[in-house]
């Protein structure tokens, strides 16, 4: 490859991460089906599924660590692999879980990978263990550290690359309450200096917590992607509706024309609309059969709502 | 910057390979006592016998001692090459870090071919340490016996070295072809004490067994040792046919290695 070749300037994309039919086959097995996935610059974004889903597959095939099977992916608007040490150099990432060589200190595990990114990156290893709150135990070594000392200091590792993307890996395992607070007040601050974050979990409500742009994902594909905003919007106008009698609301609910669906959780009628001029007409319904309205409001899906809808949307289909 | 500057390593690699190593107490003290230890220790068992009684023990020095003991270096220092070669090339498996060594950017090839002078450079200084403590012996406590000559110390040094070398090289490629310490050692352990004394043994192989580098290693031994040092039959081999063979298996283990680093699942 020549310096030429090397040197020349990305082109401008409005994406961190792109992948065009992004395939991953284990021999018959295909974990990563067809992914297209889109990472705007300067987000949180969440990748989201269930247990073998497909999203340590995908994050160690953006990150080289396996070749893909078919489909093409950039970085920075970079082409991965062909300009894979150039785009990688701007990436810090936690594949699975952290992982260090137990008999050096944190330090001079700092030191190893410092040397792997260039001379240039040791002189950020004291900042980095600042950053992260392991200055005080940089010198012991890692096998000491409790689960929680080792994924900050995998936060340090990535940090060394000043990076701007970091793909985090199910970075909330292990984490006490504390932790995952902690972890919390670093994404945020971390997006607000206009960097990106991509981090797969499977934990819902904690993507929703952490992330503001999200792509589900199931079975190796992707089933919707979006900010979280659109994907709870996705399913339609909802509201909640609190009656005396919720078994004959629920009956003359679910016969009427503008209804999806009525889902009745024990302390009001969760009512999924076709068309969201309906709301004053149901009320009329239920007034004039007799039932008291005790509670009318806009009802706003959560994420995990949208997310066991789109996937009970798959299994019904297959 | 070049596809071949790219693959090579910096000395900040070699250095972080280096601190990997020397890091790792029970390693620098197996090494310490295959190599250093060993020849203190056999050295001072020998002068003591001397002093106790010279009629039936000669004393540790002199240019046959100087043969068994460079054995021994040679012997013991390929055992430790087969660990520290072990170690270095598939440390960074072992220990599940190789991925995030690989999501720097940085060249596979590079992360490979910095572990060749790290643990040359961290396992040498042993092997050099105990034969120039040897050669003093030899000299020193040559009492009776006669005297090894400058080029018989250097001729004979170099050959431990070539076989310490030689067997370092050789653990390197075949760790990172299996990506498992312990395999590595115990098929290198098994290969150079078992395998090749057999193998050398056997009349009928006739030139075939120039073909097994430890009998090729073997060839090289300086005449001046009167066979001291040998553990086989003598088989005669040309300097060329010796380096044909030692290169032709170090370039296939490092090459096998170095293909498998590069295109392995991290």
């Amino acid at each position: 490859m020549s310096d030429s070749t090397n040197t020349q300037l990305p082109p401008v994309s409005p994406f961190v991460v792109e992948t065009d039919g992004l395939s991953k086959n284990f021999g018959e097995r295909r974990v990563i089906k067809g992914v297209d996935l889109r990472v705007p610059r300067g987000v949180a974004f969440g990748y989201l599924g269930p247990n073998g889903a497909g999203k340590t597959t995908l994050i160690r095939t953006l990150l080289g660590l396996i070749s893909p099977t078919a489909g093409s992916m950039r970085l920075f608007g970079l082409p991965v692999p062909a300009r894979r040490a150039e785009a990688l150099a701007r990436v810090g990432a936690i594949v699975e879980e952290p992982l260090f060589h137990g008999h050096l200190t944190g330090h001079e595990n700092l030191m190893i990978v410092a040397a792997a990114r260039g001379a240039a990156t040791s002189r950020r290893i004291g900042d980095v263990l600042d950053r992260v709150g392991l200055t005080v135990r940089a010198d012991d070594r890692v096998k000491t550290y409790s689960l929680g000392m080792r994924q900050r200091l995998g936060i340090a590792r990535c940090l060394l690359a000043d990076p701007e993307l970091l793909i985090l890996d199910e970075p909330m395992n292990g984490l006490d309450p504390a932790g995952i607070q902690e972890f919390r007040g670093f994404v945020r601050d971390f997006v607000a200096e206009g960097r990106t974050i991509v981090l797969s979990s499977h934990l819902l409500d904690e993507v929703e917590k952490t992330c503001d742009h999200v792509a589900i994902v199931d079975n190796g594909a992707i089933v919707m992607q979006g900010s979280i905003e659109e994907l709870r919007n996705a399913g339609g106008f909802g509201v909640l509706i609190e009656v005396d009698q919720s078994a004959r609301g629920r009956a003359l609910l679910s016969a009427h024309p503008s209804v999806e669906r009525v889902l009745d959780d024990g302390a009001s009628l969760r009512v999924s609309l076709r068309d969201s001029r309906a709301v004053s007409e149901l009320n009329r319904v239920l007034v004039e059969a007799g039932l008291s309205v005790n509670r009318l409001e806009p009802a706003h899906a959560s994420l995990e709502q949208r997310f066991l809808e789109v996937t009970t949307r798959l299994e019904n289909a297959a | 910057m070049s596809t071949l500057a790219l693959a090579l390593p910096t000395p900040g690699l070699v250095s972080a390979d280096v601190l990997r190593l020397r890091k790792r107490r029970g390693l620098v003290l197996v090494v310490s006592l295959l190599t250093i230890g060993a020849i203190v220790i056999s050295n001072t068992i020998i002068e003591l016998l001397h002093l106790s009684n010279s009629a039936a023990h000669g004393p540790a020095g002199g240019v046959t001692m100087l043969g068994h003991q460079a054995f021994t270096i040679a012997a013991l220092g390929a055992v430790a090459a087969a660990i520290v070669g072990a170690t270095a090339g598939s440390g960074d498996l072992d220990a599940g870090v190789y991925r995030d060594l690989v999501v720097t950017g940085r060249s596979r090839l590079a992360l490979y071919a910095s572990r060749i002078p790290a643990g040359l450079l961290f396992l040498v200084p042993f092997v050099a340490s105990a034969y120039a403590l040897e050669a003093g012996v030899s000299v020193v406590f040559a009492g009776f016996h006669p005297l090894p000559s400058t080029y018989v110390l250097t001729v004979t040094g170099l050959w431990v070295l070539l076989k310490v070398v030689f067997y370092y090289l050789l653990a390197v490629g075949i760790a990172c072809l299996v990506g498992s310490r312990s395999y590595t050692i115990g098929a290198l352990l098994a290969w150079t004490l078992a395998v090749t004394p057999i193998l050398a043994s056997i009349a009928a192989l006739g030139k075939v067994r120039e073909l097994v580098p430890g009998v090729a290693l073997d060839s090289l031994m300086p005449a001046a040792l009167g066979g001291s040092a040998r553990q086989g039959p003598v088989i005669a081999m040309s300097a060329a046919a010796v380096a044909a063979v030692l290169v032709v298996w170090a370039v296939a283990a490092l090459a096998a290695g170095a293909v498998r680093d590069t295109t392995r699942d991290a």
